[in-house]
């Protein structure tokens, strides 16, 4: 199952840079290798056959440059616009990753994005990290779920 | 220019609208982002937002009556997508309006609004234009 997952969100991923930013250049790699100090966590919640939660690590530069390209706009700071796309575009991921499961009869829903922190005590049955490279940066996923 | 003409489906009043849409959340976001107070801008965007609280609706049934037209498998689906649209655009006015224009609200409505524009019709719309384009 955690491999199952790994890469539907990478493939989701790399569907979402592809259309709707036309970045071709996506890869997967270690995820120790992801090191960011400054960063936009955007977590999505997921409740049914799975339950609890993908969390989305935009460093600052790639939040930027994903807006940057969207809007044609040149922007130099996260505020709340540049926070709201990027949760929009985890929602967007999460949303198709739980389509294409759904096909294979695993029914789950998403909550809508949140800011939030990266700490987190609990224990998940599936705890694994997809580390992406792009083009214009990087992005790493955390994916927190347990069976119900 | 947000607008790409990969994003074209092959529908004369379909891409009519898209581009017409594109263009009204491009001026929308120039407002928006402009350097000018909030103040002077609050007028233009109030404007652009009772526009786009119209026009959306109209093109949503206009492309699914289109969907509908052609037979299109995924009709329900994508209307929902439409649906769950529309009632984030009204509540969001709704929230807007209650708390007197807030500026930081309307910010977040234009990332969400740019992002969700540019997946559904560079994503799902293409879905369309694929079966059409199959179907012959």
């Amino acid at each position: 199952m955690k491999d199952i997952l790994y890469k539907a969100f990478f493939d989701a991923t790399q569907n979402a840079f592809k259309l709707m930013l036309n970045i071709l250049e996506v890869s997967d790699h270690p995820a120790g290798d992801f090191k960011c100090d400054d960063e936009v966590d955007i977590a999505i919640g997921v409740t049914g056959d799975l339950q609890g939660k993908v969390i989305y690590r935009y460093p600052v530069s790639t939040s930027l440059n994903i807006v940057n390209i969207m809007s044609g706009m040149q922007f130099d700071a996260v505020d709340a616009f540049v926070t709201s796309a990027v949760s929009e575009i985890a929602n967007i991921i999460s949303g198709n990753v739980l389509t294409a499961l759904s096909e294979n009869d695993m029914n789950c829903d998403i909550l809508p994005p949140e800011q939030c922190k990266l700490d987190d005590d609990k224990k998940y049955d599936i705890n694994t990290s997809c580390h992406i490279r792009t083009a214009i940066g990087e992005i790493c996923l955390e994916i927190r779920l347990n069976r119900a | 220019m947000l607008w790409k003409e990969s994003y074209e489906i092959g529908v004369p009043l379909i891409d009519a609208q898209h581009k017409e849409l594109f263009r009204r959340v491009e001026l929308f976001l120039q407002v928006l982002r402009s350097e000018v107070c909030w103040d002077e801008k609050v007028q233009k965007v109030n404007e652009t937002l009772e526009f786009m609280k119209g026009y959306v609706v109209e093109h949503f049934r206009d492309e699914e009556e289109y969907q509908q037209s052609i037979g299109y498998p995924g009709y329900e689906a994508h209307k929902q997508l439409h649906t769950g649209m529309v009632e984030y655009v009204l509540e969001f006015s709704k929230k807007y309006e209650q708390s007197n224009n807030d500026e930081q609200l309307i910010q977040q409505f234009g990332g969400k609004l740019l992002a969700w524009l540019i997946n559904h019709v560079a994503a799902e719309d293409q879905r369309i234009a694929d079966y059409a384009k199959k179907k012959g």
